[in-house]
């Protein structure tokens, strides 16, 4: 039949032939590229920006991890310090050796190693470095040989180190160096210490315990709350006014700038426990309201992306909704829900305008022995470290913005090593 | 108005019995007044066009219409003389012994061993393990499926092809050995043999228990039911012996849908 026979000649009359379709297509597919030319322009942007300050941060911060140090040989027989295996060892051993005049016996020594001048620009506390030493292996005491302790300088002698400063202390440096005497070296005890006035005798652990304290106290009041208010919420609770107001304020919340939390926690907590000011315990507190509502939200967002057919299953075999909710659709829901908590405390760790309020902004020597005691914690203590003169205080803030940044991803990989190992396919 | 076929008048085997069963989504009337006797004796089967309110009718033999809030259902469903819709009715109980297959296969996302042991475990029919088992067992060969996942009780439900999914989930409905099983469509979404299958499980299940089938299928209706019900807009139109339904419809509408004028 005619009909059927196949017409090889083009058909330029359809509309889909025509010179003015192919322009457009052409146009069309010019939009695309350059729409995706644009998203990969931000792509590239944004891990550039993000590549610059991860360097950033790591060069200066390798730089605090370092400090200036002098090297001061010690001989300790000739130091007329007395003691035996068990004073030494003894908890008051380093006060005992105070007594017996340690510092004065170190300033000698560096004395004879560095000259008057030298020996000027130890650091007030780096006796006490000898004195650790000491307590450690006692028999160090008998020894006629001497041993070379290596103890930080002051700050002025390591901006001195650094080219920076007053001319004199740079030529210092300059010499001690140039004789072997001064060095940057690594100093992983800046992970051991706590706040300190001095750059060359602060460490960041005081601060670290007190982010992992609060943390704690913020997930253990947080989680649970959040998740049981989301359960409630998506699986019990009737749909009226009042629930829509509870989703109302809850979105709200979320959006709530912190530092209002902060006058709340100054408000309520700290007036009802006036003595916990500065520690974890509120702190956590304060940051578990913060946290809350973005947990509730994600983790009704997760309740709702469980498939109502396995709902309907277990309906359907007769279990009770309890159950429905703890033995199908809490498993389901849980990778969706760590990964919210997640972002919620990774959040809370790095918020420093709520703990300023409750005080946490103090100077803490020594690290919190407990929920009580007064800490402070990373991102404060960056902002302190910030705030100080000392040059030597810059690469010290950088290596804790490391530590910030290392224990953030420490935590993300611990939330998803969890969600991957809850998460099933259905 | 219901034509019913006289020769199944007063049915005295009836497991179930609904009159006069209304149900509304809001103000708006999906079922009108329908009522039907389902026994262990025959397979019944629900057709009838898309909306027509024949899964929602099949829905309030064991109150999972109670799971949508806007639904309200009136009349009365007895199960074996008790009303279900009283709202002393102990809803967890009635599920157990009414089960129910879905359209779409929904395993739990579990090992095939605990999608069936979850039912018996939950309402605590099996104390030991080795009665768990047993059951789990006899479960399966029932719904024709033991043979073929014996070796891999531990893979997930999920990992089993959509035919094999759909007899784990009758497995499971009959592992807490229901009185009534209803089906919701569950050949639509599998292909002919898997089909083929679960029409010749539904053949050996039925006498054990009381089954309704929902379903497109008029052929799925003509081959596995010994009685069917039409329905149209929420109503019930006809309802009598399959053959009848299929050879000599009383009504008109019947008679279109059946023949393919619309629907």
């Amino acid at each position: 039949m005619n009909k059927s026979q196949p017409n090889l000649a083009p058909d330029l009359t359809r509309p889909t032939r025509t010179p003015a379709f192919e322009k457009r297509l052409a146009r069309r597919y010019r939009k695309e590229r350059n729409f995706k030319l644009m998203g990969q322009g931000a792509i590239v942007f944004s891990v550039a920006v993000l590549i610059f300050l991860l360097g950033n941060m790591l060069v200066n911060g390798i730089g605090g991890f370092q400090r200036a140090e002098l090297a001061v040989p010690v001989t300790f027989a000739e130091s007329g310090i007395t003691g035996d295996d068990v004073s030494l060892r003894a908890p008051s051993a380093v006060q005992t050796l105070e007594l017996q005049g340690m510092p004065e016996v170190v300033n000698m020594f560096a004395e004879q190693a560095l000259g008057e001048e030298g020996a000027a620009q130890l650091s007030d506390q780096a006796w006490r470095d000898v004195a650790a030493a000491l307590t450690e292996e006692p028999s160090l005491l008998a020894s006629n040989e001497p041993k070379t302790f290596h103890l930080p300088a002051t700050s002025d002698l390591a901006s001195g180190l650094a080219g920076e400063g007053s001319p004199e202390m740079q030529a210092l440096a300059q010499q001690l160096a140039s004789e072997g005497k001064l060095a940057e070296n690594w100093d992983l005890n800046f992970l051991a210490r706590s706040d300190a006035t001095s750059p060359q005798a602060v460490g960041i652990w005081g601060a670290l315990k007190g982010s992992i304290l609060t943390m704690l106290v913020t997930l253990v009041l947080a989680f649970p709350i959040g998740m049981l208010a989301a359960l409630y919420l998506e699986e019990y609770a009737p749909r009226n006014r009042w629930t829509d107001l509870i989703e109302v304020s809850i979105n709200n919340l979320a959006a709530v700038p912190s530092i209002i939390f902060g006058l709340l926690g100054l408000a309520v907590f700290l007036a009802i426990f006036p003595n916990l000011r500065s520690a974890p315990l509120i702190g956590g507190m304060t940051l578990a309201l913060m946290t809350m509502p973005v947990i509730v939200i994600s983790g009704r967002n997760a309740i709702k992306a469980v498939p109502p057919s396995i709902r309907d299953g277990a309906l359907a075999v007769g279990a009770s909704p309890v159950q429905v909710v703890f033995h199908h659709v809490l498993p389901l829901a849980l990778p969706g829900m760590l990964t919210g908590t997640i972002i919620g405390m990774a959040r809370a760790l790095g918020e420093t305008a709520p703990l300023l309020l409750i005080g946490m902004r103090a100077f803490v020597a020594t690290p919190p022995t407990d929920f009580t005691s007064p800490a402070t914690v990373l991102p404060v203590q960056i902002f302190l470290w910030s705030d100080e003169i000392d040059r030597g205080f810059v690469e010290r803030t950088s290596a804790a913005i490391v530590v910030l940044l290392l224990f953030l991803l420490l935590m993300n990989s611990l939330a998803i090593y969890l969600r991957n190992k809850f998460e099933k396919s259905w | 108005m219901t034509r019913i076929h006289d020769t199944i008048q007063d049915d005295k085997t009836a497991k179930m019995k609904a009159r006069d069963v209304s149900v509304y989504y809001g103000s708006k009337k999906a079922i009108d007044e329908v009522s039907i006797d389902i026994s262990p004796d025959y397979v019944t089967a629900f057709i009838g066009p898309s909306g027509c309110g024949k899964s929602t009718f099949l829905r309030c033999f064991n109150r999972m219409n109670d799971t949508i809030s806007v639904a309200r259902v009136t009349g009365s469903i007895e199960l074996e003389g008790e009303n279900i819709l009283d709202d002393t009715m102990d809803v967890v109980q009635l599920r157990a012994r009414v089960g129910m297959v879905f359209q779409k296969p929904n395993p739990f996302p579990k090992s095939i061993y605990e999608n069936i042991a979850y039912g018996p475990k939950i309402h605590g029919l099996a104390e030991k393990k080795t009665e768990l088992d047993a059951v789990v067992e006899k479960s399966l060969t029932r719904a024709g499926l033991w043979e073929e996942v014996k070796d891999r009780l531990e893979d997930s439900g999920t990992a089993l092809s959509g035919g094999q999914q759909q007899r784990l989930c009758i497995a499971r409905a009959i592992a807490v050995d229901p009185e009534v099983i209803l089906m919701d469509e569950p050949a639509s979404a599998l292909d002919p043999i898997a089909t083929a299958k679960i029409e010749e499980l539904i053949d050996e299940l039925s006498g054990r228990y009381a089954i309704v089938i929902v379903t497109h299928s008029m052929q799925q209706a003509a081959r596995v039911s010994q009685r069917t019900a039409f329905f149209h807009l929420g109503k019930m139109v006809e309802y009598g012996p399959t053959s009848d339904i299929f050879t000599n419809p009383i009504e008109e509408r019947t008679k279109d849908y059946i023949t393919g004028r619309y629907g």
